[in-house]
């Protein structure tokens, strides 16, 4: 009777154990992931900025994304992060496809 | 092999030819520009673009005209005057940097060869305060608006007179680079400078007329009722970028002094009428 | 027997009323705006779509002049799927247009494209 017990309530504290700890591992893993997503937005930021293509917001919402992060708000974070991503590619893609001045067809030489 | 290589060497030449012949120089430019105005707008005096959406907006202008009875950038023309006279810590004044005195606004922008680099006047007066062991004015807001307000208005009835000097091919670079942002498409709105203010010049976004790019210069800094203050071009500049959405560049830095270059040549010819007053 | 045919017709009436309400506006999402009605405001507010900076629209204030005004859609576009390109991309149409590419820089959502679509077909 008494070792049931014993084994039993070792069974519940492992299962509860174990199950906080894959909790906070996959607390963990989805910090890393998430910030993994907002250096790769700040990359396509940085990668804009270089062909002078940054847009007006890309910073503030990767800055936005890192104070989500920290609060644990990794759902908010993580989409922001991507949106800023998108952002910065597009920024770059849009002065790259430019990169050849072609004066507007109005103007007549 | 000789035969080989000359044939190389002629095909190369032409190839620079062509590329050479394709591009405008910055005196085309500056004729399809003004052209480009003339036919748009037919009824409308060259000289009157000084007065910005003004000489195309005959409503806005009526209450443009009872402002500057009472100019609102007045006090900051006298506060400018105070800046001018009023001596550095060492002794010396504006005046030991700019000897010919305030009336210097027709001057700028110009290359400066041995810099290598579009001087404005801005930038000319912070290298002043600089060289005289003052720290330099922030650029958009403060007392940088007061002197650039006496120098323009020192400077009224001065022509425009932008020069690309042909002996440093830096000079024309730096015009090009101007020429580049003024069409190039930037920020989430995708629009280039020239979406709003050539292409679609006098059309009326919401309820504002777009005003043209030809005399955009001529009359800044410009009171804005918007900022309830005078501000600089390369303060317009920053918000035009914004309202955009891409992210503004540095104030004097290199792609706005470029872009205020080669704006500016495309005014040549029309007179200095700052500071302004616009809504 | 009169009575019971005015009734009859009445009810064929509000049927047809109720189901007409339906063909104009097939969506009707859970807060009870239909893809027409919410793809209106998008288009209208200043933050978002912003149409009436550029182009007249049938009930809105203070339209711009520099575009087209928004009317006879169904006569200028093949199909919903050709304005939806417009507004998502003008520049694929016309590489000199000055029209925001609404969809392809995201400035509106998907949905909200999706939305404005349905609105302005109806003009």
């Amino acid at each position: 009777m008494h070792k049931k017990l014993i084994l039993l309530l070792t069974l519940l504290a492992a299962i509860v154990c174990g199950g906080t700890t894959t909790t906070l591992l996959a607390d963990e893993a989805s910090a890393a992931k998430v910030q993994k997503l907002i250096d790769a937005a700040d990359a396509a930021r940085k990668e804009a900025a270089s062909v002078g293509g940054e847009w007006r917001d890309t910073g503030k919402m990767i800055k936005k994304a890192k104070k989500l992060l920290k609060k644990g708000d990794y759902t908010a974070a993580a989409k922001l992060a991507n949106d800023a991503a998108k952002q910065g590619h597009l920024g770059y893609e849009q002065a790259m496809s430019q990169k050849d001045l072609k004066m507007p067809s109005y103007l007549h030489y | 092999m000789k035969k080989v290589f000359r044939t190389l060497a002629l095909l190369a030449l032409t190839c620079s030819i062509g590329a050479t012949a394709q591009a405008s120089t910055p005196e085309e430019d500056l004729k399809a520009f003004q052209d480009f105005y003339k036919k748009r707008f037919p009824n409308v005096e060259t000289s009157d673009y000084v007065n910005g959406a003004y000489s195309i907006d005959p409503v806005g202008r009526e209450n443009w005209e009872a402002i500057e009875e009472f100019p609102p950038y007045e006090p900051f023309i006298d506060d400018g005057m105070t800046m001018w006279e009023t001596p550095f810590a060492n002794g010396k004044t504006y005046k030991d940097c700019f000897p010919d005195g305030p009336a210097m606004k027709g001057k700028f922008p110009h290359w400066d060869k041995e810099k290598g680099m579009v001087v404005t006047l801005e930038l000319a007066l912070n290298q002043c305060r600089e060289a005289n062991g003052e720290k330099p004015l922030k650029y958009k807001k403060g007392p940088i608006n007061n002197i650039v307000s006496y120098i323009a208005s020192e400077s009224r009835g001065q022509l425009t007179n932008v020069e690309i000097p042909k002996d440093d091919p830096r000079a024309l670079q730096a015009y090009e680079d101007g020429k580049k942002f003024y069409y190039t498409r930037r920020g989430q709105l995708n629009f280039a400078c020239a979406h709003c203010h050539l292409q679609n010049a006098g059309m009326i976004l919401r309820t504002e007329v777009l005003s043209p790019a030809l005399g955009h210069t001529t009359h800044f800094p410009v009171y804005r009722s918007k900022w309830g203050t005078v501000g600089t071009l390369h303060r317009r500049f920053t918000g035009c970028n914004k309202q955009v959405r891409a992210k503004p560049f540095k104030a004097h830095g290199e792609e706005y002094r470029n872009l205020e270059y080669f704006l500016t040549y495309m005014s040549n010819g029309l007179p200095l009428n700052g500071p302004g007053a616009r809504k | 027997m009169i009575g019971t045919r005015k009734k009859l017709i009445g009810l064929v009436g509000a049927i047809s009323v109720i189901a007409g309400q339906f063909a104009i506006s097939p969506i009707v999402s859970a807060e009870g705006m239909s893809a027409v009605e919410k793809g209106k405001k998008i288009a209208f507010n200043r933050k978002t779509g912003n149409c009436l900076a550029c182009h007249n629209i049938p009930g809105g204030q203070a339209p711009g002049n520099i575009a087209p005004a928004l009317i006879a859609m169904k006569s200028r576009f093949a199909s919903k799927e050709e304005l939806h390109q417009q507004i998502w991309d003008a520049t694929i149409k016309n590489p000199e247009s000055a029209m925001p590419p609404f969809g392809k820089h995201g400035i509106i959502s998907e949905q909200q494209l999706n939305d404005v679509v349905e609105f302005v077909w109806t003009l």
